[in-house]
């Protein structure tokens, strides 16, 4: 592979990531965000965040075995931890590595 | 907000962006792109998918543009992000700039979920986005330098990043004053992850669900 393909690329690729991060600033830059957009900056977060969790487990082959459930008992783990602990980090940790016995040991 | 206090903030971010960059790295390697390179894409996209996607790219001998192009629009997702920042990003100086340059899933996952008093936002910012790009940096790094002889099995161990989301929709569940769109997004990613095309299933539910917030904006403010 040439150097100078790569290279362009990673410029492009850099621009192109950077692009679509900076766009929501560029259009509000001079004004005061509307009633509408402070309501999607209070409330996408939540629904960004749920749908992250989804979107780490599109890969997860539901149908054959061992039918995801690796990941369900470690999502199960977080969730437990974190509702009766509240500690992040614990919770994170903990799942973690359930999830990597199971898939390591058991599946 | 000591400096450990940040550091211990991001370890759930480590635990994912370091196998994972090693992953890149690794794949990189296998394609026989010199080392340096995985060093450069990781300081100057930082971009996770983006990057992986760039590599699929390259084997495939895509044009440059074609790149410019899938990248865009994979990392279109990152302008939801960035909608969600506008406010907390408007009085900081030109570090502001790095930090929407730095802003990656879990980066916003952090910044979105961290309290931090006012006077010393923009400097806890700053470092949760750059201690997150060393993660990703180091790790492509070593992958690429010597993913191959590692013998320790760390198989699994990039669920640490599918928990971190789990947790944080739990945080801000609670933080959140209105508990419906929590929700209408348990049925919208249930719905994504099961029909929509796995490439395409973060942008496509993310607009969805846009498209619902704003089309029932009444109907969410109600109750509770």
């Amino acid at each position: 592979m040439e150097s100078s393909y790569i290279i362009g690329s990673i410029i492009v690729a850099m621009l192109a990531t950077y692009a679509t991060r900076i766009i929501p600033f560029l259009l509000f830059r001079n004004r005061e965000p509307s009633a509408l957009i402070k309501y999607i900056e209070l409330n996408m977060p939540v629904m960004i965040m749920v749908i992250l969790v989804f979107y780490a487990l599109k890969d997860v082959k539901w149908e054959s075995y061992p039918y995801g459930m690796a990941e369900i008992i470690g999502v199960g783990v977080a969730i437990f931890l974190h509702v009766r602990f509240q500690n992040a980090l614990l919770s994170i940790f903990v799942a973690t590595l359930a999830y990597m016995i199971l898939v390591q040991n058991v599946f | 907000m000591s400096f450990l206090q940040i550091v211990k903030l991001t370890i759930p971010v480590m635990m994912g962006y370091i196998p994972l960059g090693m992953a890149f790295g690794l794949l990189l390697s296998k394609l026989l792109i010199p080392w340096y390179y995985a060093f450069f894409m990781s300081v100057f996209i930082f971009a996770g998918s983006g990057q992986f996607l760039a590599l699929t790219l390259f084997a495939s001998q895509a044009t440059i543009l074609e790149i410019g192009i899938a990248t865009f629009l994979l990392n279109l997702r990152h302008t939801f992000y960035g909608l969600s920042m506008i406010s907390a990003f408007k009085d900081f100086s030109w570090r502001k700039h790095y930090l929407i340059f730095g802003l990656t899933d879990e980066t916003f996952a952090l910044l979105k979920t961290t309290e931090i008093a006012e006077a010393n936002r923009e400097r806890v910012y700053v470092w949760i986005t750059f201690l997150n790009q060393c993660y990703w940096v180091i790790g492509s790094v070593v992958g690429a330098m010597l993913g191959n002889i590692l013998p320790f099995n760390y198989q699994g161990i990039e669920f640490s990043l599918t928990a971190l989301f789990v947790v944080l929709s739990i945080e801000l569940y609670k933080k959140n004053r209105l508990h419906k769109p929590f929700f209408v997004a348990l049925i919208i990613g249930l719905f994504g992850m099961v029909l929509f095309p796995p490439q395409k299933m973060l942008i496509l539910s993310l607009c969805l669900a846009a498209f619902v917030l704003i089309v029932f904006k009444r109907s969410m403010e109600n109750g509770k």
